[in-house]
């Protein structure tokens, strides 16, 4: 690619933002890798990777439901959300089952109510294949409204409860024998990964976000130890993802879910290679062997 | 005669798979060092989670005089503290050996406030008592855990609470490493005025300040009393059905496992 192309390229990207669909999309695209972002910390540092996967099925599940009974699709996903969390919560923190069993009953019970609607839903299944891979380009300012808050409120209840929240990633149980409202923390945390799960359906849809409430954390996990700095880089990550995603598949003419998964897979696969903790390890390790072969 | 601050009466603990804790009575005074031995399975772990406000129980439960089922509030919590056996940190974990000491002070302080210099300079006295205080900059995870069992020392004598519940704090360590944090625990016993409920499975590795056993067995109390009868052959012998055997060298205590 010469310079020329590149700066066609650019003036071409600049020129199809200035469309109010396309505006609306990277509007779309820089709230959803904020707030997935920040829910990856959670779910990667709390080692809940199949809560969120159990979540995401929830709303998609719910939508379609919604969709078939003539409801609002994204509230029922947002109330299908909020029922796996009463459930999956107390399920989670109950010693006598396996939680790793319950979520995997629980994740197939969904996808079967999920394709047991779309099964039925035989007019409209583009509505439906759209909640499962998103829709950027046919947002409502509804849509933009609702992400909006919903980010905010989590960015809010982040920053008001920061130290608890440390104590909580750091030990559940120390966190509750130390005074904290622990359950109150994690509870919390459960209903708002459903409101920005549910509210994410019609950007990147019920499949793909699981993606990207797993790899900003996992990225940050690479590269720092000041959980501060551990949520911005997240959140830098999936922004980052969101809107290099979009841009490829623009440029590439690729699915726009896809290309975003991609992304944050290349980032995370980066953060890996350069991770500052990962050559710590290595030194420690090398001097170990070295301690061991003077032997 | 000393207040009671810990009372258990007719408490029980049912789960699927049993009872877990059946009827149990117990009353410790303020600066008591109690030690709760038992074998597998005994409720030794189950009756500190009563009392810590982890697990749901049957019967009668009172703290500082008041009565306490196990939703109970911030107050009451602070005044608990409580240090489970070595657990397993992800050494990439974002947490600093100086922040990890600090969520001690987290409950204390309450909700929408930070802790201030105050109790920044008292985690970092409590750091140097523990001997921490040259890694205050480094990751949790990874620490020895040694190093880390000393740092949860800090965490839970900033909280400053009235009792202190240690679920087998020494477990997993370097035999010299067991010795010194032994000492540290005797230390804070004095130092903090606190009240202590220990379990342990080590009766090579008691805590000199420990005066009284509890010993328990399928849930029950089979003995409570003073620990030079506790901890007698015949006695310990009978509780985990193995025999075991007691002697004494300059002046300490030990068992031979046969």
């Amino acid at each position: 690619m010469t310079e020329e192309d590149l700066s066609l390229m650019v003036d071409q990207i600049m020129d199809v933002l200035t469309y109010p669909p396309i505006q609306k999309a990277a509007l779309a695209c820089i709230l959803c890798g904020a707030s997935c972002s920040l829910l990856s910390v959670f779910v990667v540092l709390m080692k809940m990777p199949l809560i969120g996967v159990s979540m995401s099925h929830a709303a998609f599940a719910g939508a379609v439901m919604g969709m078939l009974l003539g409801f609002n699709p994204f509230l029922c996903g947002f109330i299908m959300c909020l029922l796996a969390a009463g459930v999956l919560g107390p399920l989670s923190d109950r010693t006598d089952i396996a939680p790793e069993n319950v979520l995997g009953i629980m994740f197939s019970f969904l996808m079967g109510v999920a394709f047991l609607g779309m099964g039925i839903l035989t007019r409209t299944k583009a509505g439906a294949l759209n909640l499962m891979w998103g829709s950027l380009l046919s947002l409502s300012d509804s849509d933009i409204a609702v992400l909006t808050v919903i980010t905010a409120i989590l960015l809010l209840f982040i920053v008001m409860f920061f130290k608890e929240i440390r104590y909580v990633l750091f030990n559940r149980k120390l966190a509750l024998a130390g005074g904290v409202p622990e359950r109150f923390i994690y509870y919390a945390l459960l209903f708002l990964t459903g409101a920005v799960i549910s509210s994410n359906l019609a950007t990147v849809g019920g499949l793909l976000i699981f993606a990207l409430l797993v790899q900003p954390g996992a990225t940050a996990l690479q590269l720092t130890y000041n959980l501060r700095h551990f949520f911005l880089i997240s959140v830098a990550a999936g922004i980052g993802s969101c809107v290099s995603g979009l841009i490829v598949s623009y440029v590439f003419n690729l699915p726009s879910g896809a290309s975003v998964v991609l992304m944050a897979t290349t980032i995370f696969a980066a953060a890996y290679v350069f991770s500052p903790k990962r050559h710590r390890r290595k030194k420690v390790k090398e001097c170990i062997s070295y301690e061991y072969d003077k032997r | 005669m000393n207040e009671h601050i810990i009372e258990l009466s007719g408490v029980t603990v049912r789960k699927a798979k049993g009872v877990l804790l059946d009827g149990i009575s117990l009353n410790v005074a303020r600066n008591e060092f109690v030690g709760i031995i038992g074998s597998n399975g005994a409720g030794k772990t189950t009756l500190l989670n009563v009392i810590a406000g982890f697990e749901r129980f049957e019967g009668e439960l009172s703290l500082f005089g008041k009565p306490e089922r196990w939703k109970r509030s911030r107050e009451t919590r602070v005044r608990v503290g409580y240090i489970p056996q070595l657990f397993q940190i992800d050494p990439a974990f974002p947490i600093l050996v100086s922040e990890a000491v600090m969520t001690g002070a987290i409950g204390r302080v309450g909700l929408f406030r930070s802790p201030g210099r105050k109790e920044k300079e008292k985690a970092m006295g409590l750091m140097e008592m523990m001997r921490v205080a040259h890694l205050l900059d480094r990751p949790l995870g990874q620490l020895s855990g040694g190093e880390r069992q000393k740092v949860s020392l800090a965490r839970v004598i900033l909280q400053q609470p009235d009792i202190l519940l240690m679920d087998e704090p020494t477990a997993n360590l370097d035999i010299a490493v067991q010795k010194e944090v032994l000492n540290l625990i005797n230390e804070i016993h004095q130092k903090e005025n606190l009240t202590v409920l220990f379990v342990t499975h080590d009766f090579n590795m008691i805590p000199a300040g420990m005066k009284r056993v509890v010993l328990l067995n399928h849930g029950k109390i089979v003995f409570d009393g003073d620990i030079d009868v506790a901890l007698s052959g015949d006695m310990l012998s009978t509780l985990f059905q193995y025999p075991l055997e007691t002697f004494e060298r300059d002046g300490r205590r030990f068992i031979s496992y046969g």
